[in-house]
């Protein structure tokens, strides 16, 4: 079942004769992962944040075509620091934020916020004030705030931004995970090596057009690596002057070689 | 009772109490008398980490730190209040609004707006009201912190903050833009983030802890609001008798 659905969306900003998205079409079923792929000002951004309801309709501007959600979303905007409540002087009153204003029964909010936390591997910091913490703990948190409301769409645009390795890695798996569960979940990223074990699809962005469409093979694709979006293996294979096909991974330029 | 453990309401109906009645009683004994009371009150413990400049300093120190924090914003109005007018209504004048700047520096060193928000919507207001009020709060540290690491920032590019009136001039601009840009920058990204995580008009939001309200607190709330309006009608009263 289709949880987000596209239809030849195109979207200006406030006081701009240019188009951020032009003629769109995309849809995103429960329990898949697309990631959006594009260079800086592709439209990615403005993508999620008009999957996400909030433009036109918070930050104005105009919109053209049609956009279809079916469940309630929840995005992860980049910077952590501009996602606090600033409300909450612990971990856990941070993450319980968002599911108290939907208004849930108390013991509903505590299920879902201890769940959260510990998806995120957060406990051990439930009781610290989240303005002592490190920019990627602190994206953490904004995770876990945005799970812990339960959204059937989850939209995360540069969410290993602040991330270590480790991080990266818990993020990545969680994403996986969630789609297990039948959410569906729209990536804008430009971390392009996670993209073969964490994608279904792959939606390469161009001046807010969609420019091609396919499974995360696309990122070993000569076109794809001119434009700076080749996974690092498949751009160092190109770079080599190897033949193509260009591997996406290690794992599948070793199975090459053999 | 320390200041951060009193109701939310009670905290408020105190900050706005001693200001009415610095300008309501005769001055300069009736600011003189609230200006003392707010300065006491400035000592006393609550004083919350959050307030730049506290940081994790012993209790007494902590307390000193919002004493001097209310006596320096108070002292330009003096200074302004000096120029424009003679001594005594210099005194009059600047007692009151001291008592103004001293009552609203402890408010907000002791106020926790998380617990203010609780409180307005255990109470039935709306939570994007309570927000809105608890983020006005909140904002003169989280300025305050970002204003210091905007100067931290310009001293590495060679910005002196020191020097005579040009160059002070110079380092004013070099903080305030950046500080009123990143600020409405971030304006727009918090609305974003609020709306996404439900802070939207309308809603019903569930009290995680709502602070406790002692009877004894909402009649001594009561009691402040008819001390008020007491004091004001017998002083139009003694002012302008029939």
């Amino acid at each position: 079942m289709k949880s987000l659905t596209l239809d030849h969306a195109s979207y200006w900003y406030a006081a701009t004769d240019s188009s951020a998205l032009r003629a769109v079409s995309l849809d995103v079923a429960q329990g898949e992962v697309v990631a959006l792929v594009g260079a800086l000002g592709a439209g990615a951004s403005t993508l999620l944040l008009v999957a996400a309801d909030l433009a036109p309709r918070v930050i104005g501007g105009r919109l053209e075509g049609s956009v279809s959600r079916h469940d309630r979303s929840g995005i992860v905007l980049p910077t952590p620091w501009t996602q606090v409540s600033g409300m909450a002087f612990t971990v856990w009153d941070e993450v319980a934020f968002g599911p108290a204003n939907l208004g849930w029964p108390a013991h509903e909010i505590a299920r879902q916020v201890d769940r959260a936390l510990e998806r995120l591997e957060l406990v051990p910091l439930a009781s610290r004030d989240p303005a002592t913490l490190s920019g990627g703990e602190l994206q953490r948190v904004i995770i876990a705030a945005i799970l812990a409301m339960d959204p059937g769409l989850v939209l995360f645009d540069e969410p290993a931004a602040e991330l270590d390795a480790e991080g990266a890695a818990l993020l990545w798996r969680l994403i996986r995970l969630l789609a297990k569960e039948g959410k569906a979940i729209l990536l804008a990223t430009s971390a392009l090596d996670a993209l073969p074990d964490v994608a279904d699809r792959v939606v390469w962005l161009e001046d807010g057009a969609v420019r091609a469409v396919g499974t995360p093979d696309l990122l070993a694709e000569g076109a794809a690596c001119d434009a700076g979006l080749g996974t690092s293996v498949a751009t160092v294979w190109r770079t080599g002057g190897l033949p193509a096909p260009y591997p996406l991974t290690v794992a599948h330029a070793v199975r090459g070689r053999r | 009772m320390t200041g951060s453990r009193l109701h939310p309401f009670t905290l408020l109906a105190i900050a706005g109490a001693l200001p009415a009645l610095a300008w309501i009683l005769p001055a300069p004994d009736g600011a003189a008398a609230t200006l003392v009371v707010s300065l006491v009150l400035t000592l006393t413990p609550g004083a919350r980490l959050g307030l730049t400049g506290i940081g994790a300093s012993p209790g007494w120190r902590r307390r000193l730190v919002v004493f001097r924090m209310a006596l320096l914003t108070a002292a330009p109005f003096w200074l302004f209040l000096l120029l424009l007018h003679d001594v005594p209504t210099t005194i009059a004048t600047g007692l009151r609004i001291t008592t103004m700047v001293a009552t609203f520096v402890w408010l907000v060193a002791v106020l926790e707006p998380a617990r203010l928000v609780e409180a307005m919507v255990a109470a039935g207001w709306s939570a994007s009201i309570a927000y809105l009020l608890a983020a006005t709060l909140s904002a003169v540290p989280v300025l305050k912190a970002r204003a210091q690491r905007i100067v931290e920032a310009q001293r590495c590019r060679g910005l002196s903050p020191r020097g005579g009136i040009p160059a002070r001039l110079r380092a004013l601009q070099a903080l305030a833009l950046p500080l009123v840009l990143s600020a409405l920058h971030e304006v727009d990204e918090r609305a974003l983030a609020l709306e996404t995580r439900g802070l939207v008009p309308g809603i019903r939001r569930t009290p995680l802890a709502p602070p406790h309200d002692p009877a004894a607190e909402r009649a001594a709330r009561w009691a402040l609001l008819l001390v008020c309006l007491f004091t004001l009608v017998r002083r139009l009263i003694v002012q302008h008798p029939s």
